[in-house]
């Protein structure tokens, strides 16, 4: 057993690399002959990590990839436990469907970062995504429980349908975000556009905010500031259209 | 053996085995940090009348709470694990969730034996509560007028001890004040120790049962009486006219010998005779604090 596994890529894909076999749980019990044997999708036709991979390391939860990775796809898919680290950019469906464990993208990420598998009604059901960058559109999407953050800006429809769970956003969000909410927080930092179906509440200081900004700081290094853990947030209740108590609480000064 | 020439009896202090679990409430200032804990520590001196023992174990800054804000921390004792939820679950419900700008967290963090305190708590916000997972413990946010209140869903419950004592016999009752206050402040603020009664002293130490009631559990402790000396079986060496206890409950048998070490090495003093302990024989509790081992 390794401290941990470093995948570095060796062959740039020319197409889209789906990688969903990627994921720090999976590589607990596997030496680094195996990893480099798991099969992924490139351009549609099937092939090995290992083609385009160098695999350092195995049998750890500890998991490290590196390189252009912005072709790949799904990585972290269905993850239940470890920490996953991307050092760099990263493609669509970054920890669809996870429920344990972290992973945290030292970059941008694609679309449906931390959603849900197509026609799924679930996305993340536990764990933690951090994009230390922005992402594309629908991050957090049909979320049941766990926690998307987003240090740079998110994309359309960010935690659209989430059943529960929390995203937060440090940038700018784009228009829908929060649409079909039925539980869950959506925490902006930076003014954003609701739907029309998010009606004010109150302006308060969320204990909850506050509890997990600090804990996002000491624990995840995420550089938050002091004036966004004491501040003060404005609690939008939504989505009307959907049980109405999901909230989007955007942060309104000290 | 004579502290400061203080006498040090040969006798040990004799304690039960208690369930504990310890609170972090914070609160906007710690003025209202203090006032949460102060309530929810009021009457709860000795389970013989209060169901529980709870209370200040110290003060938090900013920095030693999970929140960021100012905090105390609360030991909450009983004698047995059913009764502790329950007494957590009323006096929480009624003292911090009632009091402005607190939250109450779990300062017993890694403890495996865990009560369900908040999850009981949530029902109050009739359907509007809700939970987040932050860092792998669940937090219930309950609206309230003011905004919210969060609480942790479990708390953590260990084995702990209570019912260590020490008495401090004097020539007079100023002199039996004056050393108990000050032993009080050199056991305020230590790890892992309460001393649930009044200002931490007590006055009415108690014997087990009655010699004329045949239903009262406890009454007065006429061997250390001194308006009873001539008249009962008195303990009270010549020259001592008052008596004053200093009962304290911890979390384990350590932190309580170190809170007696530094109370009783206080409170020897001028105008003090004597510091003994009470027991009962050592059949009835298992914790047995020898004063002059612990002075050693």
């Amino acid at each position: 057993m390794s401290d941990a596994v470093t995948l570095t890529l060796a062959v740039r894909p020319a197409h889209a690399l789906v990688a969903d076999c990627i994921a720090a749980d999976r590589f607990a019990g596997l030496d680094a002959k195996e990893i480099a044997g798991l099969p992924v999708m490139h351009g549609g036709r099937p092939g090995r990590l290992g083609d385009f991979f160098k695999v350092e390391g195995g049998r750890s939860r500890v998991v490290r990839v590196d390189g252009d990775l912005t072709r790949l796809e799904a990585i972290g898919a269905g993850m239940a436990g470890g920490e996953l680290t991307i050092d760099g950019s990263v493609g669509c469906d970054v920890g669809v469907g996870m429920s344990g464990g972290r992973i945290d993208v030292h970059g941008d990420a694609g679309d449906n970062a931390g959603g849900a598998r197509p026609g799924a009604a679930r996305g993340m059901t536990g764990g933690e995504i951090i994009v230390r960058g922005n992402v594309g559109d629908e991050a957090g999407a049909r979320m049941r429980r766990g926690l998307v953050v987003v240090t740079g800006d998110a994309g359309r429809g960010t935690g659209t349908g989430m059943i529960a769970g929390t995203v937060v956003v440090f940038g700018k969000t784009e228009p829908g975000t929060g649409r079909f909410l039925k539980r869950g927080s959506i925490v902006a930092f930076e003014p954003m556009e609701r739907p029309a179906t998010f009606r004010y509440a109150c302006t308060y200081r969320p204990p909850h905010v506050a509890l997990l900004l600090r804990y996002l700081r000491a624990h995840a290094a995420v550089p938050v500031a002091d004036r966004h853990v004491a501040g003060r947030y404005e609690r939008y209740s939504g989505d009307l259209a959907e049980i109405g108590k999901g909230e989007i609480l955007q942060w309104a000064g000290e | 053996m004579k502290i400061n020439g203080v006498a040090i009896e040969d006798t040990f202090a004799e304690a039960f085995t208690m369930r504990v679990a310890r609170l972090v409430i914070t609160g906007r200032t710690a003025k209202w940090a203090r006032e949460a804990a102060t309530k929810l520590t009021g009457f709860a001196t000795s389970v013989i009348g209060c169901k529980c023992e709870a209370g200040i174990e110290r003060e938090l800054t900013p920095a030693e709470t999970p929140d960021g804000r100012p905090g105390v921390s609360v030991l909450f004792l009983t004698m047995d694990k059913e009764s502790l939820p329950q007494q957590l679950i009323v006096r929480i419900g009624q003292t911090v969730l009632t009091c402005p700008t607190t939250a109450c967290f779990d300062g017993l963090p890694d403890v495996p034996d865990r009560l369900a305190v908040g999850k009981a708590l949530r029902v109050f916000g009739d359907g509007f509560q809700a939970s987040k997972v932050i860092g792998g413990k669940r937090y219930w946010r309950l609206p309230v007028m003011e905004g919210e209140f969060l609480v942790e869903e479990t708390f953590g419950m260990l084995k702990g001890v209570g019912g260590g004592n020490f008495l401090i016999l004097a020539g007079d009752a100023d002199a039996a004040l004056a050393a108990a206050e000050a032993a009080v402040d050199a056991m305020t603020n230590l790890t892992g120790v309460i001393l649930p009664f009044p200002g931490g002293v007590v006055r009415s130490g108690s014997k087990v049962g009655s010699k004329r009631y045949r239903k009262m559990v406890a009454t007065t402790n006429d061997p250390f009486d001194p308006t009873l000396r001539a008249i009962t079986e008195s303990r009270l060496p010549e020259g001592v006219n008052s008596a004053l206890e200093i009962v304290l409950d911890g979390t384990d048998g350590p932190a309580i010998e170190a809170a007696m070490r530094a109370g009783i090495r206080a409170a020897c003093r001028s105008g003090v005779h004597t510091i003994t302990a009470a027991n009962f024989g050592g059949k009835l509790g298992p914790h047995h604090f020898h004063l002059r081992k612990i002075l050693a």
